[in-house]
C-alpha cells in the first residue's frame, strides 16, 4: 500500500494505524476515539464503575498505567466516580526513580491525589536487599510483595475499587503461564468481585487494548516516556511467553483474543471449589491458601 | 531509505521502496512489538516505504 492509499477509513486524512475485527484504518483522531471508546464501552459492559466509587489506580508510572490515569481521569466524572492515584516504591535502584518521577509529575499535572507506600516502610527493607542471593526469583518475590503493598495502599486511600493497568497482552501471557505450570485455580480465579475486609474489587479497563494500541495511544497524546526495564524482567518466564505469544500474534492475528476467550469459558466452567478454599494467615491475618501466607513465609516471619 | 534502529543506530537501506513488514522481519523485529514513525508520522507496517523516507523504529520497553 502506498502512503497515498493510505488513508482513515472515517476522514480520509492521512491513517495512523490499520485495525482488524472489523478491519479499519484510523488517523491520529479517529484512533484516540476509538481506543477511549472502546475502553468506556467495555468498563461499561462489565459494570466496573458504580456512582460512588472512589477509584484508586494502581500507578507505577510507566506506559500502562499512565494511559490508564488518563483515561479514567476523563471519564470517572461521568459515571458519578472519583480518582486518586496509588504508587508502590518496590526500591529498585536504577529504574523506580525515574517512573516515580514520572508518576508523580502526572498526578500533579491532572491535579489527582496520590498515596506513595514503600517496601522499606512495610517490609522493613527495600526489593534490591530482599533479593540478595535469590535474584532470579526478582518477579516472583516482588509480585507478592507487591501485591501486598498495593492492598495496603489502596486501604490509606479509603477507595472502593482498585484499578490496574493490565492490557491484552499481560493478561493472555497470564492465561498462558498459568497453562504452562498447570494452575488451574489461578486461571480461573476472579479477583473482580473482591474479598471483603481484605481486598476492594479490581478492575482492569484496559485489558480489551494491546500493549502497543497503549503505546500508539501515548504517542500520539504526547505521554509517552522511554523508561526504564525493571532489571529483574528478563529472569521471568513471562519473559520467554512475551517473546512466544508475540511471535504467535504476528503470523496468527487474534491468538491473544482468542486465549482470552479460552480463559472466560475455563471459569464459566469451572465450579467455585477449583479456585481452592481460602483462610487466613495465622501470622498476618491476611488470606491464604495454606496456614502462612506468601508475604510472611517471604519474609522469614513466624520462624 | 534510512533507518534509526531502536537503539538509535541508524542503517541505510539500498532498495527502491519495500512494505515497512517486510523490512522489520528482514531486520529480525516482529512488527507487533514496535511501532514505525515514517517521516515523522506513525504508519501501518502494510504501508511501502520508498526511497528518500526515514523510518523510526520505536520499541516500547516491557512493564509498566
Amino acid at each position: 500500500m502506498t502512503s497515498a492509499e493510505n488513508r482513515c477509513s472515517l476522514c480520509g486524512e492521512s491513517a495512523a494505524v490499520r485495525l482488524t475485527d472489523p478491519e479499519r484504518r484510523l488517523c491520529a483522531g479517529h484512533f484516540i476515539e476509538d481506543v477511549e471508546t472502546r475502553v468506556l464501552v467495555a468498563m461499561e459492559r462489565e459494570q466496573m464503575i458504580a456512582p460512588g466509587d472512589r477509584v484508586a489506580v494502581g500507578l507505577s508510572g510507566g506506559k500502562d498505567s499512565t494511559a490508564l490515569l488518563l483515561l479514567l481521569h476523563r471519564f470517572l466524572p461521568t459515571l458519578g466516580a472519583t480518582l486518586v492515584a496509588a504508587t508502590v516504591d518496590e526500591g529498585i535502584a536504577g529504574y523506580r526513580e525515574e517512573t516515580l518521577r514520572a508518576a508523580e509529575s502526572l498526578t500533579k499535572e491532572l491535579g489527582i491525589e496520590h498515596v506513595i507506600v514503600t517496601f522499606a516502610d512495610l517490609f522493613g527493607d527495600d526489593l534490591d536487599r530482599l533479593l540478595v542471593g535469590r535474584e532470579t526469583q526478582g518477579c516472583t518475590v516482588c509480585g507478592v510483595l507487591r501485591r501486598r503493598a498495593l492492598a495496603e495502599a489502596v486501604k490509606r486511600t479509603g477507595a472502593t475499587k482498585l484499578a490496574t493497568g493490565h492490557n491484552l497482552d499481560d493478561e493472555a501471557q497470564s492465561v498462558l503461564m498459568n497453562i504452562l505450570r498447570g494452575d488451574l485455580p489461578r486461571l480461573v480465579s476472579d479477583t473482580s468481585t473482591g474479598q471483603p475486609g481484605h481486598f476492594v474489587p479490581r478492575i482492569k479497563p484496559l485489558a480489551v487494548l494491546s500493549e502497543k494500541e497503549i503505546v500508539t495511544y501515548l504517542l500520539l497524546r504526547g505521554y509517552y516516556r522511554d523508561l526504564p526495564e525493571c532489571p529483574y524482567a528478563v529472569t521471568a518466564l513471562r519473559s520467554e511467553v512475551r517473546t512466544m505469544l508475540a511471535g504467535l500474534e504476528h503470523r496468527h492475528p487474534g491468538t491473544m483474543l482468542r486465549l482470552m476467550r479460552f480463559r472466560d469459558g475455563a471459569r464459566g466452567s469451572a465450579g467455585p471449589a477449583a479456585t481452592g478454599v481460602l483462610g487466613t494467615c495465622r501470622i498476618c491475618g491476611e488470606l491464604t491458601s495454606g496456614e502462612v501466607c506468601q508475604v510472611c513465609r517471604l519474609l522469614g516471619r513466624g520462624g | 531509505m534510512q533507518i534509526i534502529l531502536p537503539d538509535r543506530s541508524v542503517r541505510t537501506l539500498s532498495c527502491t521502496s519495500a512494505p515497512i513488514e517486510d523490512i522489520l522481519l528482514e531486520l529480525g523485529i516482529n512488527p507487533t512489538t514496535v511501532i514505525v514513525v515514517m517521516n515523522g508520522r506513525i504508519v501501518p507496517e502494510d504501508v511501502t516505504a520508498t526511497e528518500g523516507d526515514e523510518l523510526r523504529i520505536v520499541r516500547f520497553s516491557h512493564g509498566g
